[in-house]
């Protein structure tokens, strides 16, 4: 059918506004009379704390400091709610926030968030999700470090690889990354009659005006949130950062409150992409094609669940590959420590399994003398192709069609030069 | 000495929250009194171009200019809830709500046009390029300016036109994992060619290739700009991106030491945008925000192996860490 506007290179509609520098980002929106915010964080890994703030309190220009006693509901989280808005007495993380300093100006909330004294009591951290997952670990939540275990228990693996003419075994390991989007969060937040009004950027603005109104113990009608310009997201933007603490501190004094991180608070503020060891054993016949596959993937989402169960899923489903394989066994784990807490970012799960699934399989056609994009050929899916999830990919599968169109590119169709 | 490599890596990825949890969208579609259709959605622009590609297809029912959309996605007050901007979910499952939501509208103006037309019946009244008009007789029309006119006097505005949307998604067997967990899949592939310096650990790309399954391009230009900052974002990943992480603590969190790639490190990306419609999807169209990063990283990987002969397991392939690779082998 032909198409008028769909399909069409139209230019960008919020472009312009972009390139000529007058879209509107939180952090461009001013208002008369505001208060600015900064935010107390946790330099230790794993310690309880004591908190004493008379002295920053005291600080000419120093509006209110807010803790965890001024919070009617001091949790929030996407699926559970395990992070405390400000920690109570234990810190869980460097970059935990602990208090938020209202005061006339930036450089007042600065000093009088240095002027808070803090004594930490440490503990023994985790920072291994191996370790982390032993019995003797030291916990950092309640009961066990393991949060998710997600498998697939397909056909019958260890026969499979009695009868496999290649097999290749190994270990891959990523690292946590961060988003490094261009706009590090900045928000403001105002009353309107009896409304919380928060203007900060967010990848779900329905599910922050659910989390403000939970926290500050109102109805999810007295709270608006307004979404201005967004500076990337990536995922780092859906674990909720200062939007409590800007809605608190409007509530309890009545003037527009407004905090920008730098990039380093930004670091310290947002979740990370799930580092990940994953095991893999791989299996295929004479003819390369794959038999069998056996991967374990234990997934670090640091101090916080976020939304690691369902990253660790997305990575356990994703573990085959784009591959037919007919006997399948996956286990993936989320697993708590003290490092920093990770989140959703761009691939959820499904971005640190290419890394081993795509070097087993060269691995494979290496040792058949098969080439990378023939072994690819054999095995892809198709219309019709089943997953290790027992799914049918009954139409759209155009995954032949990608992998010949690269191959053709690079010259490598139908040579056998690259090992 | 210089080595050059070559490297594939392939990936495919399910859209959508998954594992039967509800993954709704819901929109609205107003007809203004300017004949302008304003589009109320709580999908978040996030810089992916969500506003736009989301325009085209609501000008596309509608069948007026882009311009004429008025797109709403930035307050809780004046949008219904179309889920989170992320999952890759918006173009597929936002989607969808608009593309059922201007339908919904584009009924009601027919229905109200035939009103003012004095016409017995709807049938075969259409509406194209903001006229509606009698297919065997198309000096019976009017356009959908007039008729907002028209409708604001007999005080009928605004028209509103609803449409929601659900993806299908089915809880997986807890003890095998068998399910449905996700739709649509995409698919990506990405080839390159590198260039390994076994003195200094440094890898250049020479040249990348990236294939991206998209269903049906809404907008291609959109499309090529997602491949080009995934392909930066997955290269990233693979060499640059340390947070220097020891005992919880980030050593690296500032540009300074926290290195993304910069303009001179990504090479001109050849695209290729790969149509094969997805029924289900509006226009045929599927998310591919995250998919267009995912073979960066395994085709680096893939690449350094084919140049100098060493599997290297762990990212990002920092030039420290090359070096020390390369030194085993040789030792071995």
């Amino acid at each position: 059918m032909k198409r008028e506007i769909v399909g069409k290179r139209a230019i960008r509609v919020d472009g312009h506004s972009k390139v000529l520098g007058k879209a509107e980002y939180p952090q461009d929106i001013q208002k008369q009379s505001m208060y600015h915010g900064k935010t107390l964080r946790s330099k230790k890994p794993h310690a309880y704390f004591k908190l004493n703030i008379d002295k920053a309190k005291n600080l000419k220009g120093v509006i209110a400091i807010l803790t965890a006693k001024d919070v009617p509901y001091n949790h929030h989280g996407v699926l559970f709610k395990d992070h405390e808005i400000f920690c109570t007495n234990k810190v869980r993380r460097v970059g935990d926030p602990i208090a938020f300093v209202v005061a006339e100006n930036e450089k007042i909330a600065k000093q009088a968030v240095e002027f808070i004294e803090i004594e930490y009591d440490e503990i023994p951290g985790v920072f291994d999700p191996i370790k982390a997952m032993e019995q003797s670990a030291p916990i950092v939540h309640k009961e066990s470090n393991i949060l998710y275990h997600y498998k697939i228990r397909k056909g019958n693996i260890e026969n499979a690889f009695k009868q496999c003419e290649v097999i290749v075994e190994n270990e891959y390991r990523t690292g946590m990354v961060d988003h490094a989007f261009l706009q590090p969060e900045s928000g403001i937040a105002y009353m309107d009659e009896n409304t919380v009004v928060v203007c900060a950027s967010s990848q779900y603005p329905h599910f922050d005006q659910i989390e403000i109104a939970e926290a500050l113990n109102i109805p999810t009608e007295n709270v608006r949130v307004i979404n201005p310009a967004i500076g990337g997201a990536f995922g780092g933007r859906e674990d909720i950062t200062l939007q409590i603490h800007i809605a608190l501190a409007t509530k309890l004094v009545g003037k527009p409150v407004k905090t920008t991180y730098s990039r380093e608070e930004s670091f310290l503020a947002h979740g990370k992409r799930h580092s990940m060891i994953m095991k893999y054993k791989t299996g295929a016949n004479r003819q390369g094609k794959l038999v069998a596959m056996e991967a374990n993937i234990i997934g670090d989402t640091g101090a916080y669940a976020s939304w690691a169960p369902n990253v660790l899923r997305k990575a356990g489903v994703h573990a085959t590959g784009p591959y037919e394989i007919p006997n399948v066994k996956v286990d993936s784990y989320a697993v708590y420590t003290n490092n920093p807490f990770a989140g959703a970012m761009r691939g959820f799960g499904a971005a640190q399994g290419p890394i081993a699934y795509e070097q087993q399989i060269d691995e494979i056609g290496r040792k058949l003398s098969i080439d990378p994009i023939t072994i690819r050929k054999i095995n892809g899916f198709k219309v019709g192709s089943e997953t290790a999830t027992g799914q049918i990919l009954e139409a759209s599968v155009p995954y032949i069609q990608c992998i010949e169109s690269v191959g053709k590119a690079l010259g490598l169709e139908q040579k056998e030069g690259i090992r | 000495m210089k080595k050059k490599g070559v490297g594939i890596g392939s990936t495919f990825y399910g859209t959508g929250y998954g594992n039967g949890f509800p993954d709704v969208s819901r929109a609205k579609a107003v007809l203004k009194e300017d004949g302008k259709v304003a589009v109320h959605v709580g999908a978040t622009e996030v810089g992916q171009g969500s506003k736009t590609i989301m325009s085209q297809m609501a000008a596309e029912v509608m069948s007026i200019p882009l311009n004429d959309i008025i797109f709403i996605c930035e307050d809780t007050k004046n949008m219904p809830d179309s889920g989170t901007a992320a999952a890759s979910r918006q173009t597929y499952n936002t989607g969808n709500a608009i593309k059922l939501a201007c339908e919904d509208l584009r009924k009601k103006v027919i229905e109200n046009a035939f009103k003012e037309l004095k016409l017995n019946s709807s049938v075969g009244l259409t509406l194209k390029n903001g006229e509606i008009y009698l297919k065997t007789l198309p000096s019976k029309n009017i356009s959908l300016k007039e008729l907002a006119l028209c409708l604001l006097k007999n005080k009928e505005l605004p028209l509103i036109g609803e449409g929601s949307f659900t993806a299908q998604t089915i809880e997986m067997d807890e003890e095998t994992g068998q399910g449905a967990p996700y739709w649509p899949y995409t698919f990506n592939v990405y080839g390159v060619i590198v260039e390994v310096d076994t003195e200094t650990g440094l890898i250049d790309i020479i040249k990348a290739v990236c294939a991206q399954d998209v269903g049906k391009a809404i907008n291609p230009e959109m499309i090529e700009g997602q491949m080009d900052g995934g392909f930066a974002m997955g290269l990233g990943y693979s060499i640059y991106e340390d947070l220097g992480l020891k005992e919880g603590k980030m050593k690296n969190k500032n540009f300074t030491n926290y290195l993304i790639p910069t303009a001179l490190d990504v090479p001109e990306l050849e695209k290729f945008i790969i149509e094969d419609p997805e029924s289900t999807g509006p226009f045929g169209a599927k998310g591919i925000g995250e998919p267009v990063m995912l073979g960066v990283a395994p085709a680096v990987l893939n690449a350094i192996y084919d140049a100098v002969g060493v599997r290297i397991t762990q990212v990002p392939v920092t030039p420290d860490r090359l070096l020390r690779a390369l030194k085993e082998e040789r030792r071995e």
